[in-house]
């Protein structure tokens, strides 16, 4: 795999990124670079580093070593900073359950800096992008899973992020507001922001992200375009191809013929994930 | 009912469900917490034991009693208040905890007669239960040893008795399941609760007030419109069918009996209802409530944030949303009220010679004073667990531009603010019901409790963000800061208020009661370096710890 050309100031870049926990190596000797206005997915098998590669990178959780910088900054030495330019939606939320949406907004809203009134009025425009307004007085901690994850999204966004780091942000919801946060995020895009995202359903990774980079058991595996790693991907096939001689056993996460390899195909074969399910469970009806 | 059977597959369901639960009671020792946890469950439970032998031997010997002196239409002023017990608590105790989602069980091919037997099973094991069982048992064997052949006769009404009071529980519960089913509801339930503990403390002055000679035909009164009521109800019922057997009027006898199995009956149909239609797949679990199709849709109208003259914006958007936390806490409004409370309390409690002016009533100065330490030990909770209530909210800080100190600014301006409100409350208060406090106490308090408050709050800063745990404001019981904090909040303020105790008595000793507030202030000037120290290197120690911090607010 080919590492995207250098760019002068990347939006995220690490070196040797690294992060144990006891004995465990969770991310270790992670190098990436991620350049403004790219479109970034981030994908690994359960387990992998995902959500502590992307927890370095928002300061919620320390390194152990290697360094990261955003914009330009390096997190460690001006953090405040870095935090003015990201918006983040973590792994847990980071909701307030007893606020109703729009003062968690609002609140969000100050704490990034907004005056009152662009802050309110602010507030008043992302309830009803991401149609929230229908429960003016409920709380937090009522709304379901899916109005709780588009109202993490709003806040991330308030103060109008040049970086976006969202872990996982379509699970849990549906596909109207699916495909409204599509398109909000491609217009973030367009303006030249810088999203970085996780997520398991790689359909969505494919439609969305320009680049890709594959963690996997804590060590970057790949990263460049999706034509990059495509490519990557079917030289290493034909280089086994060439040294066995022969084909080898027919592989069902390969393209059909004249079909490019889909990333969940690119992703299988860098991964090793493929299981022959026919040889198991030969009890299941 | 008639399709239970106990064959393998039920006899398998049922051992499955309690190997889960006993694997569930292991699994929960793993981590010290869990172990701290079934340690107090254990002590709970070893309470409720103690409550239910004691009762049943109080009430044993009352049953007794009553036969042996022919008092045996007296039997329901004993079976009345198991009754109420039996029923109020567990629904009162939903409101401390989370449903059982009985949902869960109905994804396994569970019969319905298997599916009853294991609800009703569920609450076999409630404190109230097993209470009112002992209770009821102490009450059969007080009767019979003082009529070995009432006992005959007095057993089965009294198993009949229990039975019914089980499938009352689980049909009140099951029926209220949807209701409760709602955090409001819970919420509301909450502090209902509590407002019945504070209502026990005015049964004393109550009973005094109305046991005197110029209301007792007004109460009598009452007593015989609603004896004939009573006499219609399951404890009357089961109370008169003992009293008509001991008088060998077995026909009424007869008929107070299957009256009371009528009841049952009817109860039994009721529960019956309500368990096949959840059975059928009728949600009434937390997660439905949460998920209930909205209410007609309704444009919010957006409000400005506070602004407060001279306060960053982050710090009064902390303490906005504090104030918003905190008005939607019935428990923690309860205890904030609590202060005029228990000044109310000691006022209505008799003095120890004449009774008039209450407890304090040779110290009618102090009970500002007492008030306002009282205040300040409420509000420790909080300060030394400020970022309990926030949860998981607690990453929002740690991804935002905005320095810990400002948020904890933000955190101690409301608990300082809240404190002043309370002070000024109990100020009134013991102006209205003692006297209002000579000046120099009003001055000493106030600087005394000053600088008490700034050392609760450089202490409840650091021990915030090293010993956090998460909390539900919302909720009731089992809401304390770590046991750490608790402890060492307990010695804090131990020392603080021993320096009061000391500057007071130096005060004493020159006659002059405003020399403390003198003491008291110098005091505070050096405490208030100190938690300027504190809050310039806490942003560095919230960064040392954050993983400590986000692993346990986070925590499910």
């Amino acid at each position: 795999m080919n590492a995207s050309a250098p760019i002068a100031a990347p939006a995220i870049a690490t070196e040797h990124l690294t992060r144990r926990f006891g004995d465990l190596i969770a991310v270790q000797d992670v190098n990436l670079r991620v350049a403004p206005g790219q479109f970034f997915g981030f994908l690994g098998p359960n387990g992998a580093g995902k959500s502590t590669t992307i927890k370095m990178l928002t300061g919620l959780l320390a390194p152990s070593s290697g360094r990261m910088q955003i914009l330009g900054i390096d997190l460690t030495q001006d953090s405040v900073e870095v935090k003015r330019q990201i918006g983040v939606v973590p792994e847990g939320m980071a909701l307030f359950g007893r606020l109703t949406g729009s003062e968690y907004l609002n609140f969000v809203g100050r704490m990034y800096g907004l005056d009152r009134v662009t802050a309110a009025k602010r507030t008043a425009e992302l309830l009803d992008f991401m149609q929230l307004v229908d429960q003016p007085k409920a709380l937090v901690t009522d709304y379901s899973h899916g109005m709780q994850k588009k109202l993490a999204l709003a806040a991330a966004v308030i103060h109008g992020p040049k970086i976006l780091f969202l872990d996982e942000p379509f699970e849990g919801v549906d596909a109207i507001a699916s495909n409204t946060l599509k398109s909000m995020l491609q217009n973030m895009i367009a303006r030249g922001a810088t999203i970085f995202l996780t997520s398991h359903v790689l359909e969505i990774v494919e439609r969305l992200c320009s680049h890709v980079a594959i963690i996997h058991r804590g060590q970057l595996v790949a990263q460049g375009s999706l034509e990059e790693l495509r490519a990557g991907v079917e030289a290493q096939a034909a280089a086994a191809l060439n040294a066995a001689g022969a084909p080898h056993e027919i592989d069902s996460s390969g393209p059909a013929p004249g079909e490019k390899l889909t990333l969940e195909q690119i992703f299988l074969r860098i991964v090793g994930g493929t299981r022959r399910a026919d040889q198991e469970l030969s009890w299941l009806g | 009912m008639a399709g239970l059977t106990f064959s393998p597959e039920i006899r398998g369901q049922f051992s499955a469900i309690a190997r889960v639960r006993w694997q569930l009671f292991i699994n929960s020792m793993r981590t010290i917490r869990g172990r701290m946890e079934i340690v107090a469950r254990g002590f709970t439970f070893l309470a409720f034991g103690m409550a239910g032998i004691v009762g049943s031997i109080g009430i044993g010997f009352a049953a007794w009693y009553f036969i042996y002196s022919g008092k045996v239409d007296w039997l329901p002023v004993l079976l009345w208040p198991v009754f109420l017990f039996w029923q109020l608590v567990p629904v009162m105790a939903s409101a401390f905890t989370e449903n059982v989602d009985s949902s869960n069980l109905l994804r396994f091919p569970l019969s319905f007669p298997s599916y009853f037997l294991i609800r009703i099973a569920y609450g076999s094991l409630d404190p109230s239960t097993v209470m009112g069982s002992l209770w009821l048992l102490g009450m059969t064997v007080g009767i019979a040893f003082a009529s070995p052949v009432l006992f005959l006769s007095a057993a089965p009404v009294l198993l009949l008795f229990a039975v019914f009071n089980i499938l009352l529980a689980r049909m009140l519960f099951t029926w209220a399941e949807r209701w409760l089913a709602r955090r409001k509801s819970r919420e509301i339930l909450g502090v209902l609760f509590l407002f019945m503990v504070i209502g026990f403390q005015f049964i004393g002055p109550l009973v005094r007030h109305y046991g005197n000679r110029s209301h007792q035909p007004a109460v009598s009164r009452v007593f015989a419109e609603g004896l004939p009521i009573e006499r219609l109800l399951p404890p009357g019922l089961a109370g008169q069918t003992i009293a008509h057997s001991l008088h060998g009027e077995y026909a009424s006898a007869l008929g107070s009996f299957a009256l009371l199995c009528g009841y049952a009956l009817v109860v039994l149909w009721l529960l019956n209802l309500r368990l096949r239609a959840q059975y059928r797949g009728e949600n009434l679990s937390e997660a439905l409530a949460r998920t209930a199709a909205p209410a007609a849709a309704a444009r919010q109208q957006i409000r400005l944030g506070w602004s407060i003259p001279g306060v960053p914006g982050a710090v009064s958007a902390v303490l906005e949303k504090e104030i918003h936390y905190l008005s939607r806490s019935g428990p923690t409004l309860f205890t904030l009220v609590m202060p005029v409370v228990v000044l109310l309390i000691f006022r209505l409690s008799p003095g120890k010679s004449d009774g008039a002016g209450g407890l304090l009533g040779h110290a009618a100065d102090l009970a500002f004073p007492l008030g306002a330490a009282y205040t300040l030990l409420i509000l420790t909770n909080l300060v030394y667990n400020s970022f309990g209530a926030d949860a998981a909210g607690v990453q929002f800080y740690f991804v935002s531009p905005v320095r810990f100190r400002e948020i904890l600014l933000g955190k101690n301006l409301t608990h300082s603010l809240v404190l002043v409100v309370e002070m000024v409350l109990v100020w009134v208060g013991a102006s209205l019901m003692y006297r209002p406090p000579p000046w120099e106490i009003l001055l000493a308090t106030v600087t005394g409790v000053f600088f008490a408050l700034v050392v609760n709050l450089t202490a409840g800063n650091l021990f915030s963000v090293y010993t956090p745990k998460k909390i539900d404001l919302g909720a009731l019981g089992r809401q304390r800061a770590s046991q750490v904090t608790a402890l060492v909040s307990l010695g804090i303020q131990a020392a603080v208020l021993g320096l009061c105790a000391l500057a007071i008595l130096l005060a004493r000793a020159f006659h002059h009661i405003w020399l403390a507030a003198i003491i008291f202030v110098a005091l505070a000037a050096v405490a208030i370096v100190i938690y300027f120290l504190v809050l310039k290197r806490i942003d560095a120690i919230a960064l040392q710890r954050r993983e400590a911090m986000i692993a346990e607010l986070c925590r499910a």
